[in-house]
Parts: structure tokens; sequence; C-alpha cells
């Protein structure tokens, strides 16, 4: 019955341990996200000369009064999600090819999508503007989601390459074997057993869509077009000192990111985007 | 297995289809970054405004360029604002990955919380920053006039606001570097690194001479791949400090931004982001393969 004291001892030591290193956790994350739980308090605050006392949600009852807030939420999801499925259905099959195809045309393939990271967006902005005036696509949701695909793209191709390459080929040869062609095999094969691939880069899309603030400040100038970050911007740039609906708006479009990113974040790994550069 | 399919119709067909699968992305590709390069060189060697050509005028605008004093302050605190962001950031990742590695009660829900300044955008984050730095009355100021440094302004004092932009784009980049570290971690040899404990290596040998080489070339990766970020970023400096002030703060994607869509110089500026290009190019073409080398090694 008697308990070994050494091994007790151990024990105790691995629990206190491990307390220690919670608290560090706790310090380090309440620091390191102070700036993120600064938007949330002040969310909640009373604004200056109001008569209300302790937390309210009066913040957020006069931004969807007196901003168009609504219609920017709507517009940033539209885009986001628009490009989202886009950029998977472009890039899915260019991962595809990228991690089953051989040659000097795919490895040319390979490179210039690798050097076309490189560009600074402000490259392509700037002729994609005029180029995008002469085709009425100036101010309008239909233009900037076709420069987010654009610009995930790239990544998103390295990203399905990283993993299709974890997916054996024996598979997809036993499936030609069977009569299967190679894109229905790609379909029914790859596509299949990626679930966790696709998902990945379907958030990588998503934030890098919903997130985006260069293209949509050369792209949109009307209010009802502006999505999140223009409108929450130029909300704040008109009201620098009343922090409280400022950041009642920004509440509203930091929860979509972060609930995708909670929910999924299981499946989300750029480890591998590294590990397919090094392959190629 | 192969020689049986070799140069038949089967062959053939699969290499079509392999095409096809491609092609989307190429279109893609051509028609919004490679066509717009096209269009932008042209404009390079004009003057005109937005949406009117203008003049020809040779390679002036690139010749301007190099005897600009702005082009030469604004590259400086490029290379100074990529330097922190990708070093800095590799830091604060790489240890923050290692700390939670270590097992402790609600471990998992940290690894998430600390992605936070990654996946919470960026125009949220900046305001956040904002609210902490920005005025007289702002929380930082007055930590720092009581622990009696006076009067701090984080934004408007030239050096101060090249060390908030730089902090911030550490504080921004971390999560980046802490999912790549943890990725790179996840493959290293545990029964290695518990051999060498035995053997009485103590902690910092064990980072220094097993860990880091294990996931050195992750790490390398990591780097080129927050160079082009960082080098490329723009909301980071502009939502902050707009490239002020007096230009302290300036990155040669910012000032080409103003160049083409606040002084409405477009050929200039043009010409700016064709010298950045340029050198990214071959920057990551030769990190490409170099990186292509060290893994056949």
């Amino acid at each position: 019955m008697s308990v070994n004291p050494a091994v007790s001892r151990k024990a105790r030591q691995r629990a206190t341990m491990g307390l220690i290193r919670l608290l560090a956790a706790c310090v380090i994350t309440a620091v390191l996200l102070t700036p993120i739980l600064a938007v949330f308090w002040l969310s909640l605050r009373p604004r200056l000369y109001s008569d209300i006392v302790g937390p309210t949600l009066d913040n957020f009852r006069y931004i969807f009064v007196n901003t168009n807030v609504l219609t920017w939420t709507v517009n940033s999801l539209s885009v986001a999600l628009f490009a989202t499925v886009a950029s998977l259905l472009v890039a899915a099959p260019a991962g595809y090819v990228l991690s089953r195809a051989k040659g000097r045309i795919v490895s040319i393939y390979a490179m210039s999508i690798f050097v076309i990271q490189s560009f600074p967006v402000v490259v392509f902005v700037i002729p994609l503007f005029v180029m995008f005036a002469a085709v009425h696509l100036v101010d309008t949701l239909a233009g900037v989601a076709i420069i987010y695909v654009a610009t995930s793209v790239s990544v998103a191709c390295w990203m399905m390459s990283a993993y299709f390459d974890t997916i054996p080929k024996e598979l997809e040869e036993a499936a030609w074997i069977d009569g299967c062609s190679v894109l229905s095999a790609f379909v029914r094969i790859v596509l299949r057993n990626s679930l966790p691939g696709i998902l990945s880069t379907a958030i990588y899309s998503f934030l890098l869509a919903w997130n985006d603030y260069l293209i949509a400040l050369v792209f949109l100038r009307s209010d009802s077009n502006f999505t999140l970050p223009i409108g929450l911007q130029t909300f704040f740039q008109q009201n620098q000192t009343d922090w409280g609906p400022v950041m009642a708006c920004a509440v509203i479009m930091l929860l979509p990111p972060v609930l995708v990113f909670a929910f999924l974040n299981r499946f989300f790994s750029i480890g591998g985007v590294g590990g397919a550069l090094a392959g190629k | 297995m192969s020689m049986f399919f070799q140069d038949t119709s089967t062959a053939r067909r699969r290499r079509l289809t392999m095409a096809g699968l491609a092609l989307p992305s190429i279109l893609m590709m051509a028609l919004v970054n490679g066509y717009p390069v096209v269009v932008a060189a042209v404009q390079s060697v004009h003057d005109g405004g937005l949406l009117k050509l203008g003049d020809f005028v040779g390679v002036e605008n690139y010749i301007r360029v190099f005897q600009d004093p702005l082009f030469w302050k604004s590259l400086r605190f490029t290379v100074l604002f990529a330097m922190c962001g990708v070093f800095g950031s590799w830091v604060v990742g790489f240890a923050l990955a290692l700390f939670l590695r270590t097992r402790f009660p609600g471990s998992a829900i940290f690894r998430v919380l600390l992605l936070l300044p990654w996946i919470v955008p960026i125009v949220v984050t900046a305001m956040g920053w904002n609210w902490l730095v920005a005025t007289r009355n702002s929380i930082m100021p007055q930590l720092a006039e009581a622990l009696g440094f006076g009067p701090v302004m984080f934004l408007a004092d030239p050096t101060m606001a090249v060390i908030t932009v730089c902090v911030f784009k550490i504080w921004i980049s971390y999560p980046f570097m802490m999912m790549m570290a943890a990725g790179a971690l996840e493959t290293v040899d545990q029964s290695a690194i518990e051999a060498a404990r035995v053997d009485g290596a103590g902690p910092w040998n064990l980072l220094v001479h097993m860990i880091l080489p294990m996931t050195a070339r992750s790490t390398y990766i990591s780097w080129i791949l927050m160079t082009m970020f960082s080098v490329n970023d723009f909301p980071t400096i502009f939502l902050l400090t707009g490239g002020g002030p007096v230009n302290a703060t300036s990155s040669l994607v910012v000032m080409a931004y103003r160049t083409v869509f606040q002084d409405f110089q477009p050929g200039y500026g043009i010409a700016i982001t064709f010298v950045i290009t340029t050198a990214l190019a071959v920057l990551s073409l030769c990190l490409f393969n170099l990186i292509r080398k060290s893994s056949v090694s």
C-alpha cells in the first residue's frame, strides 16, 4: 500500500512543471494577444458622452444603423467564398500536374508558378486597373474576386501538390488498369482522399480574400461596393477617436476567419508547402 | 510496366489530360499575371497618367528611379524591414513552437490562440495596434512615460515609427514561422534526441547541434518565403504609418503605390516595382535551385 517516495516526488515535479508551463503560456498569450483583446474590449465599452455604465452592445447597434456594415459583410462573404471555390477548381488540377507529371515543360511550369509569388501585387494592380477600367470591372466585386483567385492560385497549387505527394501513385495506377481515365482516377481516387489538403487550401484562399486590403483599396470606390477591410478602414479614418463603433466593426470582420480556423485548424498545415517547394 | 505504356495512344491521352488539368491555371496566370506585366512594361517606358499612355520616354523612368533619393531611402528601409521581419519572426515563432511541443494542460488551445495574429485580418489588428500606440494618451506611451523614458511618440517620431512597424511585422509574421517550425519539429528523430540527452547533452547543445540542423531545410524555406512576403508587404506598413513620418517607413512597395495612386505617375511607379520584382525574382530563382539541390543531396 505504501507509495514509492521517488515515484510520487517525480510525479509531483512533472505536475508542477506542467503548471509552470501553463502559467507561462497564459502570460505569453495574454501579452501577444493584447492588441486583439483591446479590439474586443473597446467594442463593448460605452462610447464617450454615453450615460451607459458597464459593457454594452450599443456600439454594434450603432454601426448597423449608421453604416453599411451589413452590405460590406455580404460583399466580403460573396467575394471570399467565390474566390475560395474558384481557386480550388484551378489549383487542385494544377497541383495534381505538379505532383505527378515529369519533364522539362513541367519544371518550367513549376518555376513559373513559384516566381509569380515573388512579384509584388502592386505590379499587377497598376496595369490591371487600366485593363479593368477598359472593361468596366473597376469598382465591382467581380473584379476583385478575379484578382483574389489569381493571387491565391500559386500558393494553393503548391499546397495541393504537397498533399497529393502524400497519396500513393499505386492507387491511381490500379484504377487505370481497371479502365479508369486519368481524369476520373484523379477525381475518384486522388480528390476523394484529399479532404484535409482541400480544406487546408480552402482556408488559405478564404483568408487571403477575406483579409485583403490593397486590392480592395485600389479597385473598390463606392461605399455600397466596399468589402469589410475598406469599409472598416474608411469608417476608422472618419471616426478616429470614437473607438467603440470602429472596434465593433472590427469584431464583425474578425469573427469569420477566427471561427473558420477554430473549427478547421486540424486540417490546416503549411508545413507541407515547404516540403513541396524543396521537392520540386 | 512503364515500358508497356510508352508511345501508345493511352500515354498520349494521359499527357493531354495532364495538359488540360494545367490549362486553367496557365490561362489565369497568363491573363491576370502575365499580360498585366507586359502592359506594365509598356507603361514604364511612357510618361502618361493612369488611363492614358502618354509619350514614349525610353529608360528615363528607370534612370530616374536610381537618381531618386527616396528610392534609396525606401530600399534601405525595405531591407531593414525584411530582415527584422524574417529573423525576428523566426526567433519568436521557433521558440514558441519548441515551447508548445512540451506537454501541459490546455497546450492545444494555446497552439490555436497563438496563431490569432495571423488569422485575424490585418486591418483589425492594425487598429488594435493603433489604439495601443497612436496618441500620447495611448497605453504604450503612458507605459513608456511611467517607466521613465519620457514622452515617446511611437508613430510620429521617425525612428520610433520604424521600430514600431518592424515590431508589428514580427508580431504579424511569427505565427507563420511557428507553423513551419512545428511542422519541421514533427519530423525530428526523437530517439536521436533522447540518445543525446542520455549522453549528457544540455538543452542548448541539443538545440544548436541537433534540432536546428535537423530542421534546417524547413527553416531556409521559411526564410525565403518570409523574405518575399516582407518585401512585398503593403498593409503592415500602410495601415499603421502610411509610409510616414517624412517617408521614414516608406518601403519600395509603399513608395510605388503612392507614386501611382497618389502622385498619378504610373510609368515611374511601375519602373520602381519592376526593379523590386527583378531583384526578387532573381533571388527566388537562385534560392529555388539551391533548395532543389540541397534536397537531392
